[in-house]
Parts: structure tokens; C-alpha cells; sequence
């Protein structure tokens, strides 16, 4: 049964991925110049209809897919790739190191995003898709860190630690040879928790227009929307399928985030 | 003089992914009033899956694959099911003191706010009553009466499981069951919880005790019978001093020469030891369980299965060397 | 050879230092070479953390630990601390979580070479040597997960490593205390072997007064961080001094002699 899942969730996502990425050659219309009338409803030409700049929807719900896509991986790595290092010398130094990594992991985790992000937007008014994945990579570690410095310091007293560090291993070598690779399940399935968060946060920040300023996402697909009052006009070929396509990534995401769980976690099946 | 209790050939195997484990294959063992009754045997020989099919315990993953269980030679437990067994006779007349009971009670109530509440609800008693008889007990069994008025964590581990002991007993059932009730305390706190199972008995507050470690010298302290256990059979049972002068089963014969106690007579004889692994209960071996480790198999112990046959004098053993058979 | 003085470890807990615990205290003892000497005491007793300071993983917070005149806690060099590995080592009581479950058992074994010369040729037939030493049938081990095999074979292979390295010294914390009762000898036995073919001395912590009392030279009892009591075994047992030593022997479950005041 667990399979079942893992197979169905994998493969709604895939599809996504397969949407956004591949989707151009299928459909190859420019997403950003008119193509046609204003505002027209969904017809063989225009699958999805056009914005009301005259812009093909179906085009740009491609390119939006690809776009939000990369920026939920990148921002993904870097919080994941910042969170393990965090992590692991804050778990195995402890002491001095660890008291400060974790507060800043605090402040962090407090700080008012949207006041950091109002800021950047004033200072950085053009902001290209990297841009935000790097401002929500960097906003997204400290959950991961703080859960593989706890896993760490628990680790790091096991008898197979003691056993490593007496044949010489020093103390870089056995957090990233003997522990780090113990916990790779747990830090995988939520690097897609990670990915779906931060998809979600984009599509949130672009539509609130500190996002996404410099190219097409799913974001700035509900941005122009709703600036265009879209849900009250009736628009429904312009707000529903960024949303729809945005809800299938994420829901994908998560189904399969909790597939792997059991996947590595046989012990979860058992009732 | 009517058994307390008799198992008949009781059978209880799990279902795991590799297959069903037989943990219980075929147990008869029958408890008297005034015994205590150690169940010895190693990690994985079934005497813990056996006090939880004692009083019906049983759960998915376990089921109960045959036999009878005969409480005061009237009813069959078997028969009842876990439903009215657990409604009409737990904690009334057969109580259990499961491994890792120290974290058995409530951590948010005091003791004896817990105590009073059982008493309450099942002797009808009102609160005043209810506190007598909870403190009267305590005396009865030398616990402080101060351990009342404190919160589990508050309390020694020692204390702890003298506490959790005097909770399930507070309805004085017949028979109770403690399944390696020491193992996690040092030895000074240990024999003041053996002293206080016998006090059990000696009060009576149980008429019998049935008591499953895997530390033999602590049965041979307390225990007035012992039953051996391997590979989800009991191969030998008898009085607890014969056994040990003169174990007949080669397999009790090693487990009592393997303890190590500090004691002249153990380092001059030296450990006994035997080699390999106890067997796969999925698929356990033919004929005797122990014959392939057995340094004195006969042919005859690879082909057929030894039954538990009487001697005697109260003494059983399923061995067909013991029992001269070819 | 091996020289502890005043060992102390003291346990602070919190940023401002409010609780302290004192695990050992002012711990002093002496092991000779090919000596076998047991730390004896119960859980909180400071047995472990004494080991773990002389096995170099923890520093102590006063004190010293002598080996073959050197203090171990001032080695500074990468090479000293591999050269100290190499001659005390440790074995540890927990046949699970010894073994890193991500790897192969037999890395415990291969991960020794480490602490060897570079040049060491024939690993392989160095590591069969040492799993037959113990009396593991090579391909029953070698290969395998951990979780593919028994307690018993792991504790087996926990021994084998000593086989490769052939220390001076060992420390073995609970070494038979998760394994069955009927396993127990063979490694007892073990122990014994090492003892007789490479004198190695061996340092048991235990709380079980039984092995130290099969296997030792020599006894020292420890209760609250210190050291109450030393002696050869038979007087330990006979003439007890301390009075924590006297309860201890009094509470011990005995197979010759049953309890009077139960």
C-alpha cells in the first residue's frame, strides 16, 4: 500500500515537472508578448484563453510552472545545504559554537520575513526568479538545522563515534562520513517539504507583488490577476489553473514526502 | 490440592514478515498456591510472550493458536477471550507486571491520587476508605507512606516498581506474574523488591507468583519452582533446589552452569558455554529444538520431538536422554 | 604502565553552571602490564566516565592519566594520539549500537588499519585471521550488515578488532552484559586467550561483581565517583572493608548460599 502512494505521488509530480519543463515544445507560443485579443475565453487557439494584456495563458502557466519549479529546487538546496552545515557543526562542536549558531537559527526563524522582504524590495526593485529563491533559501534553514543538530548530539554519544574516533578520525571526518549519512533519509524528505514550502512562499510573495518581478511564475500569474480583479470579472481560465497547477506540485510533494517516510521507515507500516 | 493455575499445551505465535514465530509451541505448566515459579530461559525462548498468554494477553501480532488455560480447574481462559478474560479476572485474580513497568505509572498524578482512584472504582469505597486502605497497604509491604503524596519521578526507580507491584495487587489477586522486574536496578534496590514479592506471599495478598527472569541466581533465591525454557518450549520444570543440584535437561544443565555469580565454586568449575545461536522459531528444527547445539544429541533427538514427561516427585523434563529413550 | 591520579570529572549543567555533578572523583589506581583489573560499580558510579577519560574521548576536568610515563592528555600531535589508540583500546558493552548501521560490520575491522603504518599489505588475510581468532566463520561476517547479524557475532567481531591491533591495554566497558547468559563464556574466554598469547591487560567495567570476581587480578570498587575499596579478589569477597562493599557483597544473589533476611 505504501508503495501505491509513493508510485502515484512520484508520478503526479513528474507530470508537473514534465508540464513546466517540457511543455515549451509542445506549446510553443511566447508567454510574454499579445498574441491575441484581450481577455478571451479558452478556445482551440488559446487553450486557456488570454490575459488581459493579450498574452497567452496556457504559455505563460508553462513557463510559470518551469520558473516556480527552479526557484522551489534552488531555494531547496541552498536551505538544505545551509542547514546540514549549521546542523552538524552546531551538534557535534556544542559548546560556544552551538549557543550562536542556534541563535541566529532564532533570529532567523523570528525575524519578520516581510519586513526583510519589503526592504529588498525597495533596494532591489528588478528581481529575477534566483533572486527570490535565494531570499527564501535563506529563510528556510533553520527547522532542518535545528532538527539535524538534535539528531547529531544524539549520535554523537553511540558507541560506533567512539569506536571511529579512536582509530584517528578527526572530528570533521566522522560528522560528515559517520553521522551525516545516518540521518540522508530524514534530510531528503524534508528537502522536499522544503521545495513545496518554498514554492508556496513564492507563489504568496510574487502575488503580493514582493516576489517575482523579472519573468514569469506562478506567482506573478496571480499577481496580474488579481491586480485585473479576476475572481470578481469572472476570469476563471486565469486564476484557477496557476492555482491548480501550484496545488497538484505541492500536494505531489508532500504525498510524497510522507511515501518516503514509510519508504525508509518500514517500522511505520506495521500496525 | 486444586492448581491456581494450569496452561495446557498452549500454543501463540506471532505473525511477522519473515513468517509466524512459534515464541509458544506446546506449553504446559501448571502453578500451585504458595509457589513461586521462575521461568528461566533466554532472549527470544518465549517466557515473555508466555505470561502475556497466562492471563490472555493476546494481541495482534499474537495469536492463540490452541490450547487451554484452566484457572482454579474450572474455567478455561482459552475459551473465554481476552474480552471477559480482561473485564472478569486482570488485576481481580491474575495481575501482570509487564518489563519496564517503572514507567507504568501516570507521570501527571500522584501515587496515591492514583491508588485511590482504583480502589474507589472497584472496592466502592469513599475517599477517606479509600486513602485508609491505600496508606494500610503500604505499610503492609514497608513503602513509606510519604510515597503517597508524590509524583512518579519524584520517586527512586527502585521505589517505582515497588510502587507499581503494590498498584496491581491491590485487589489481592490470586496469582501474580512479574516479568523481569530487576533487571534495570542495582542490586541492593533488586533484593528489597524480591523481599517485598515475598512478603506478597508470605501476607497473603497473592497466594502465587510466577517470575520470568533470565538472571538464575535471583530464582535461586526466591523461587520455590523453575521452569526452563528454549526455543518456545519449556524442556525441564521442578523444585528449584533439585534442578540446580541435578539439572537432567543438557540445555538446563548449561544454563545453570553458565551464571556468574563471586562465588569460589564457579571460577574452580569454570563457565559452561555452548555455541551458536538459538534457532530461527519460524522455522525451528526438526525434532528437538536443541539438538543442534546439544552436546550430547542422540539420533533419535534429530527425528522426534521429546514430549514433557513426568518423573515424578513433581519433576518434568523433555529430553530423550533424560528420559532413556533411544 | 597505565598510572590514573586524582582523576576528577566534574558534570556542569546549564549556561550559568547551576547544577555539577561530580562523576569521578579524585579517582587514583594503577595498572601494571598483562594485569587484568576490574572497575566495579552500579549505574552513576563513574565506571564509564572513568573509562572514557582514560580511552582519551573525554578530558578530564583535574587529573592525570599516565601511559608508559607520558601524560595522554597532553599529546598534541595527530601521530601521538594514533600511536596511544593503537597500544589502549576500548570495547564497548552495546553489540548495536557499536556498529554504524549505513556501513558494513566488517568496516569496524578495516577501520584499524588507520591507526597502522600506511605500507600494512594483506589486509584481507589479516582480517580473516583476526575473525577466525575469535572463532567467526569468515563468511558468515564478512559482507554483511549489522543488522544481519547475532549479538553474539558482533560482540565476537568487537574482540577480533583487538585481534588486528593487539593492543597493551584494553578497556572493556560491559563486555558481555547484553549477551545471553550461555554466550557469555566464549567470550569471557576470549578475553583470556588475548590475555595469554599477547599479555595484553585488560581494564573490566562492570557492575557485575561476578565477572570481576572470575576474571580479575585485582578489584577496585567504586561508588559515588571514588574509588572505596581494592584488593585481590578473594579478599574483596571474604574481608570486605567498605561498608559499600560489604551491602554490595550482601545483595549479590548467590547460588551456593541463600538469603537469610529476605
Amino acid at each position: 500500500m505504501g508503495n501505491a502512494r509513493l508510485v502515484v505521488s512520484a508520478a503526479l509530480f513528474l507530470a508537473v515537472v514534465l508540464f513546466g519543463l517540457a511543455g515549451r515544445w509542445a506549446y510553443p507560443v511566447d508567454p510574454v508578448s499579445r498574441v491575441g485579443g484581450k481577455l478571451q475565453t479558452p478556445s482551440w487557439e488559446h487553450p486557456l484563453g488570454t490575459d488581459v494584456q493579450g498574452r497567452d495563458v496556457l504559455a505563460q502557466l508553462i513557463h510559470g510552472t518551469g520558473t516556480s519549479l527552479s526557484i522551489g529546487i534552488t531555494a531547496s538546496v541552498i536551505a538544505v545545504a545551509i542547514a546540514i552545515v549549521v546542523g552538524v557543526i552546531s551538534g557535534y562542536r556544542g559548546g560556544l559554537m552551538d549557543d550562536s549558531l542556534m541563535a541566529s537559527a532564532n533570529v532567523v526563524l523570528a525575524f519578520p520575513v516581510i519586513l526583510l522582504l519589503l526592504v529588498v524590495a525597495v533596494f532591489v526593485p528588478v528581481r529575477s526568479p534566483m533572486v527570490v529563491a535565494l531570499l527564501i533559501g535563506f529563510t528556510s534553514w533553520p527547522g532542518l538545522a535545528r532538527a539535524i543538530r538534535s539528531q547529531i548530539m544524539s549520535l554523537k554519544e553511540r558507541e560506533f563515534v567512539f569506536l571511529s574516533r579512536m582509530t584517528g578520525c578527526g572530528g570533521v571526518r566522522i560528522a560528515f562520513v559517520d553521522l551525516l549519512p545516518n540521518m540522508m533519509t530524514y534530510v531528503f524528505t524534508s528537502s522536499v517539504v522544503i521545495m513545496s514550502a518554498a514554492m508556496l512562499a513564492e507563489a504568496g510573495l510574487s502575488m503580493i507583488g514582493v516576489g517575482v518581478t523579472k519573468g514569469t511564475s506562478l506567482g506573478t500569474m496571480l499577481f496580474w490577476a488579481q491586480l485585473s480583479d479576476a475572481v470578481r470579472r469572472g476570469l476563471f481560465w486565469w486564476f484557477i489553473p496557476p492555482g491548480g497547477v501550484l496545488t497538484v506540485a505541492c500536494a505531489s510533494l508532500l504525498l510524497l514526502a510522507t511515501a518516503l517516510d514509510q519508504f525508509f521507515n518500514p517500522r511505520l507500516k506495521e500496525r | 490440592m486444586n492448581a491456581l493455575l494450569v496452561a495446557e499445551d498452549v500454543k501463540a505465535y506471532y505473525s511477522s514478515s519473515k513468517g509466524l514465530v512459534r515464541a509458544v509451541d506446546g506449553v504446559s505448566v501448571d502453578i500451585d498456591p504458595g509457589d513461586v515459579l521462575g521461568v528461566a530461559g533466554e532472549s527470544g525462548c518465549g517466557k515473555s510472550t508466555l505470561s502475556n498468554v497466562l492471563m490472555m494477553n493476546i494481541r495482534p501480532p499474537l495469536s492463540f493458536l490452541g490450547g487451554k488455560v484452566l484457572l482454579d480447574g474450572k474455567q478455561d481462559l482459552a475459551a473465554m477471550g481476552r474480552e471477559k478474560v480482561k473485564a472478569q479476572v486482570w488485576g481481580r485474580v491474575i495481575t501482570l507486571v509487564p518489563q519496564s513497568a517503572l514507567n507504568a505509572l501516570v507521570p501527571t498524578r500522584k501515587v496515591g491520587a492514583f491508588i485511590k482512584d482504583v480502589l474507589r472504582y472497584h472496592l466502592k469505597l469513599n475517599a477517606r476508605e479509600a486513602w485508609a486502605l491505600a496508606e494500610k497497604r503500604f505499610q503492609e509491604l514497608g513503602l513509606p507512606v510519604e510515597a503517597l503524596t508524590k509524583y512518579p519521578h519524584q520517586l527512586s526507580g527502585g521505589m517505582r516498581q515497588r510502587v507499581v507491584i503494590s498498584v496491581v495487587t491491590l485487589l489481592n489477586p490470586k496469582l501474580l506474574i512479574v516479568d523481569e522486574p530487576t533487571s534495570a536496578l542495582d542490586v541492593s534496590t533488586q533484593k528489597q523488591v524480591l523481599k517485598m514479592l515475598l512478603h506478597l506471599g508470605a501476607k497473603h495478598i497473592v497466594r502465587a507468583i510466577v517470575f520470568i527472569a533470565h538472571d538464575i541466581a535471583i530464582l535461586r533465591q526466591i523461587a520455590t519452582r523453575i521452569a526452563i525454557m528454549y526455543a518456545g518450549k519449556v524442556v525441564e520444570v521442578g523444585p528449584m533446589e533439585r534442578v540446580f543440584q541435578g539439572p537432567l535437561h543438557p540445555y538446563a544443565y548449561s544454563l545453570i552452569h553458565s551464571v556468574l555469580t563471586p562465588e569460589p565454586e564457579v571460577r574452580e568449575r569454570g563457565l559452561s558455554y555452548i555455541a551458536g545461536e538459538p534457532p530461527d522459531l519460524v522455522h525451528p528444527p526438526e525434532g528437538c529444538r536443541f539438538h543442534p547445539r546439544c552436546p550430547r544429541s542422540l539420533p533419535i533427538c534429530s527425528r522426534e520431538e521429546p514430549p514433557l514427561i513426568g518423573l515424578g516427585e513433581d519433576r518434568f523434563v523433555a529430553c530423550h536422554l533424560a528420559l532413556g529413550r533411544h | 604502565m597505565l598510572k590514573v591520579s586524582d582523576l576528577t570529572e566534574v558534570y556542569t549543567a546549564g549556561f550559568l553552571q547551576r547544577g555539577s555533578v561530580v562523576a569521578v572523583d579524585e579517582a587514583n589506581f594503577a595498572v601494571q602490564e598483562g594485569e587484568t583489573v576490574s572497575l566495579v560499580g552500579e549505574s552513576g558510579s563513574g565506571k564509564t566516565t572513568t573509562a572514557h577519560i582514560i580511552l582519551r574521548l573525554l578530558p578530564p576536568t583535574s587529573g592525570k592519566v599516565v601511559f608508559e610515563g607520558r601524560d595522554i592528555w597532553a599529546f598534541k600531535t595527530r601521530k601521538e594520539l594514533k600511536g596511544y589508540w593503537h597500544k589502549v583500546h576500548g570495547i564497548f558493552q552495546d553489540p548495536y549500537a557499536a556498529f554504524n548501521p549505513i556501513y558494513k560490520a566488517d568496516r569496524i575491522l578495516y577501520q584499524v588499519f588507520n591507526l597502522m603504518d600506511r605500507g600494512v599489505r594483506n589486509r584481507r588475510r589479516l582480517v580473516r585471521e583476526a575473525l577466525e581468532a575469535v572463532k567467526l566463520r569468515p563468511e558468515e561476517v564478512l559482507g554483511r550488515y549489522s543488522h544481519q547479524l547475532s549479538g553474539g557475532q558482533r560482540q565476537r567481531m568487537m574482540v577480533a578488532r583487538c585481534y588486528l591491533l593487539k593492543p597493551q591495554l584494553i578497556v572493556a566497558d560491559e563486555p558481555v552484559s547484553m549477551v545471553d547468559a550461555s554466550g557469555r563464556a566464549g567470550i569471557l574466554k576470549l578475553f583470556l586467550e588475548l590475555r595469554d598469547l599477547y599479555g595484553t591487560a585488560v581494564v573490566f567495567i562492570t557492575h557485575d561483581l561476578g565477572l570481576a570476581y572470575y576474571m580479575s587480578h585485582r578489584i577496585l570498587v567504586m561508588h559515588k565517583g571514588r574509588i572505596v575499596e581494592e584488593g585481590a579478589p578473594e579478599k574483596i569477597l571474604g574481608d570486605p572493608q567498605h561498608s559499600y562493599t560489604r551491602k554490595l557483597i550482601a545483595d549479590i544473589p548467590l547460588i551456593g548460599r541463600k538469603w537469610e533476611d529476605i
